[in-house]
This record gives C-alpha cells, structure tokens and sequence, in this order.
C-alpha cells in the first residue's frame, strides 16, 4: 500500500504492507531511528510520536491508518542541530541515561508542555504515566521537565518585553 | 500469528458505514472472516501476541474515520456517543463534561495518554471483556448500543448485550454505531473509582462507575456497575433494587454488603483474588453511598 504522510515537516511516502507498524516505517525506509521499540505491546510508551497533533504509540498504528496524516518523531523536536530546550533539559538534569525510554519521555513531555506550559509535578508524572523508565527512578526526568518548562516560559516572557 | 505477519493481512478503508455493513454482509456469507479495526490498542497487541487466529486470515477493515462513527450530540436529555469517539476527545469534549463527568473521569483512568489519544468506547464494547473500564463507566447510565448491518439498526439495552466472557448478543456483521445515554438530572451525584495495580496502564481489579438522583433522602433513579468481577460487567440489579427501596438514612452497611455479595461473582486470577475483589466490590459501593448521605 502506497502511503504518503508528512514527517517532521517533509512530505514522505513508503510502500509497505497496510498492517505493517507506523514504527517499522520509522525506523525502516524512513531512516528515523530516534523512536525506540521496547515492548511492542503499547505498554512502555518508548515508541510515541505525535501522530496528528496527538502523541500515539507506533507500535500500535498499522501504516494503513496515516494515510494523509503528519507525524512528528523525536528527531523533529530540534530545530536545526540544536537541542530544543526540553532535550538539553533531560541530557542536563540527568533525565536520560541508557536513554531507551528518552524519545518517547521527550514526545509526551512536549505534549504536556505544549498545553501546559507550567506543569505541577503531579501533572508532569501524569503525563508521562504511559512511559516506563528501567533506568532514572523518574524523579530527575520529572525534574528535567520542571526545569524546561521553567526555561521556555523565562524565554518566552523575555520575547515579550 | 505474530509480528512477523502482521504485513500479511490485506485491508480496506471503506468510505461509508453502508459499504462496510455491505463488504461485512458479503464476506459473512461467504463465511470469509473480517475484523474491524478503530484505534487498535487491542487489535495490534492481539496480533502481536499471537492470540488471533489467522487461518485464513482475516481482513481488517477500518471503521475508525467513518462519520457516522464520530462525533457526540445532545439530544434533550439523550448524550450520543460515536462509536469511534476516542478517550482523549471524549475527555476534552465538553459536553461530555458537563453531562457525562463520570464518563470524562473515567477517561483518565484508560492505560496512559496515547492509548487514550487512539482507544475507543466501540472497541472496549467490542472486545466484551468483563475488566473493560469504559463498558462499566457507560453502563451505570444504563444505556443503548446502536448496531448496524444490512439488515438495519437495532438499538440494544446494555443490561441485554453481554451474555458471558467476552461474548455479546451482536452478531458477527453487527457495527457499532453509537452509544446513547439517558442522562440522569443535570448535576446528579455520579463517582468513578478504579482500583489497580497503579494508577496508569493497569487493568482493574475493580472498577465502579455509579449514579444517582437523590431527593428527600431517597435515592429514586440509581446506576451501578463494576468491571472485573464476573464475567460480565456487573450490573448489581440486587443492590440497586434495595437502595431504591431504602431511604438512605435506613441502609446499614452490613445489609448492602451482603447485597453487593450477591451481585458479583469474581474469580481468583492472575492480577487479583476473588477475596479482594468482593472486598472492594463493597467498600466502593458504600464509599458511594456515604457520598450520597447513606450511614454505611
Ligand atoms: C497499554 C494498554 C493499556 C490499556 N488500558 C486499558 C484500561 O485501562 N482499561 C480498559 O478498559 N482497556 C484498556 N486497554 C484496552 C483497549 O485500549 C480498550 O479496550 C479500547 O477501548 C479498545 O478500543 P480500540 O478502538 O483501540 O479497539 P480496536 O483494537 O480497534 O478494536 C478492538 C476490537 O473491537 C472491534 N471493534 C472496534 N470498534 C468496533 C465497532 N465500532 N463495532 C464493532 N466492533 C468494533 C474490533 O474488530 C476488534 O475486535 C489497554 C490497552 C493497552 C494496549
Ligand atoms: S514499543 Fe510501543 S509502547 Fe512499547
Ligand atoms: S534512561 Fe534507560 S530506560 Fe529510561
């Protein structure tokens, strides 16, 4: 089946069996390795990406259903080689270390930051609830979404004046 | 049936719900097997998991962006729910939160964020399973499942769909279309309370969805229902009979206990005890009741 679906901006297309996993096509003929596959099983939220506008598991969209829709992977959060806020928030607070589960944290932590640009850490852990993390203990990946969300509201209170 | 064959199965992306009742008839009489695909958090890790059968293998057909599937509408005292609807729209929806708060609530409780963003009311009712949390959260409005095939639309009462584990009185070319709920009075008492392993990504080892109308101390219209503890979504038609028949100040908690133990039926299972579960099944029940003004 003939696909085309936009990524990270650019308009792509694959050819692949309907039921293959939007995550084969990522990781496949689309060359975009950043999004990880833990489980295969929907449980450990390692292969999310926003699939229009809303972060999804790859491992669970068959390539047949984005037809016509955009993704953004974890590769799309940067802009032009340099770190967003949030992923040098994570390298630097210690949020990330095997970094298996760090894409995904960084899709669903930007899904919360962009409707809740000041997060309580209540809030941060329920949004990072569908992420399982084998490495950090969560305490410093919550931390690092603080402290990004701290930064990009200081940058944006800047722009404004 | 694996991963490894998941780039086997053929689809189709019908345009509208007639040409899928059409293709389902047609293949049902040809005894072909066809399988209905929505958000797909059951669907793929049942694929994945091997628990399909795949001999022939079935084609999948996806429901998920066919109109008549989407959308929610307030009709007078009639919320409609798409069958397709997902959790996260139906928790941001705001009619759903303002008219159906339990069903919003309960939202929250379903795995994490991005099962939410793709699972829907039609696939947990559909998969039938006696720990679907949205199955019991709909059912304490008592509502109405709308089905289709060739042969027209059937609306069938929640108390008459589950007959036993995972199975339904909706046939094989059956689609459903949409969830209708009568609504209880704006601002009637209602609770969601799922008890779990942890708070996200777990299955319930019971789950309570609850409503009610409350006046002079009485209770006059309530709905009760509980996920995994039987094999079917309980439906509790003892304890609802004796809470409508009990001005709440002469419930104690000893009578509805035993009541609520008549009403559900669990097993000891991989995630929890028979023993836990009837527990729970009580202390939720009265936990409901105190909230409405009952000494329990
Ligand atoms: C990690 C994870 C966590 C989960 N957590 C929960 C949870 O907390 N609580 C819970 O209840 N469930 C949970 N689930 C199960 C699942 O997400 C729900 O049952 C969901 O509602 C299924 O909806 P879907 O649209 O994704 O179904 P699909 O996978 O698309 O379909 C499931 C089945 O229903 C059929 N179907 C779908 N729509 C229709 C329709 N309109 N008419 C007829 N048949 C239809 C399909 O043919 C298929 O057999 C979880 C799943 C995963 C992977
Ligand atoms: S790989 Fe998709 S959720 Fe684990
Ligand atoms: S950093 Fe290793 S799994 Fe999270």
């Amino acid at each position: 089946m003939k696909v085309a679906l936009k990524v990270n901006g650019v308009q792509r297309h694959v050819d692949m069996a309907p039921l293959a996993r939007l995550l084969d096509a990522l990781r496949g003929p689309l060359g975009l390795t950043g999004t990880k596959e833990g489980c295969g099983e929907g449980e450990c939220g390692s292969c999310a990406v926003f699939l229009d506008g809303v972060p999804v598991n790859a491992c669970l969209v068959p390539i047949g259903q984005c037809d016509g829709c955009e993704v953004v992977t974890v590769e799309g959060l940067a802009a032009a080689g340099h770190l967003a806020p949030l992923q040098a928030c994570m390298a630097e607070h210690g949020g990330a270390q095997c970094g298996i589960c760090t894409p995904g944290m960084l899709i669903a932590a930007e899904a919360l930051l962009r409707r809740n640009p000041d997060p309580t850490p209540v809030e941060v852990r329920t949004a990072i609830a569908g992420n399982l993390c084998r490495c950090t203990g969560y305490e410093r990946i919550v931390q690092s979404v603080l402290h990004a969300a701290h930064e990009l509201r200081s940058t944006e209170k800047g722009a404004a004046e | 049936m694996s991963l490894v064959d998941l780039p086997r199965y053929e689809f189709a992306r019908p345009a509208t719900l007639d040409e899928t009742c059409a293709m389902l008839a047609e293949r049902e009489a040809k005894r072909e097997k066809t399988v209905l695909l929505a958000g797909g958090t059951d669907f793929m890790v049942q694929v994945s998991q091997g628990k399909l059968a795949s001999d022939p293998l079935p084609l999948v057909v996806d429901i998920g962006r066919l109109d008549e599937l989407r959308g929610v509408r307030l009709d007078g005292s009639r919320l409609r729910i798409g069958a397709a609807v997902t959790y996260l729209e139906l928790q941001r929806d705001p009619i759903v939160r303002e008219y159906a708060p339990l069903v919003a609530q309960m939202t929250h409780d379903i795995g994490g964020p991005t099962i939410q963003a793709r699972g829907t009311l039609g696939g947990n009712l559909a998969t039938a399973s006696p720990a679907g949390d949205g199955i019991a959260a709909i059912a304490a409005y008592d509502p109405i499942i709308e089905v289709q095939s060739v042969r027209g639309r059937r609306r069938i009462p929640m108390a008459e769909l589950q007959t036993g584990y995972k199975a339904t009185t909706r046939a094989g070319d059956e689609l459903i279309v949409a969830i209708e709920l009568p609504l209880p009075a704006h601002g009637a008492a209602w609770c969601w309370r799922k008890v779990g392993t942890r708070l996200a990504q777990a299955i319930s080892k019971v789950a309570l969805g609850a409503v009610a109308e409350v006046s002079g101390g009485k209770v006059g219209r309530i709905g009760l229902a509980i996920a995994s503890v039987g094999p079917t979504t309980s439906l509790l038609p003892r304890t609802r009979a004796l809470v409508t028949a009990t001005p709440l100040a002469n419930l104690t908690a000893a009578t509805v206990d035993a009541v609520v133990a008549e009403d559900v039926s669990p097993i000891d299972d991989v995630r929890s005890t028979r023993e836990y579960r009837v527990h729970t099944a009580k202390a939720v029940v009265r936990g409901f009741l105190r909230e409405l003004g009952a000494p329990v």
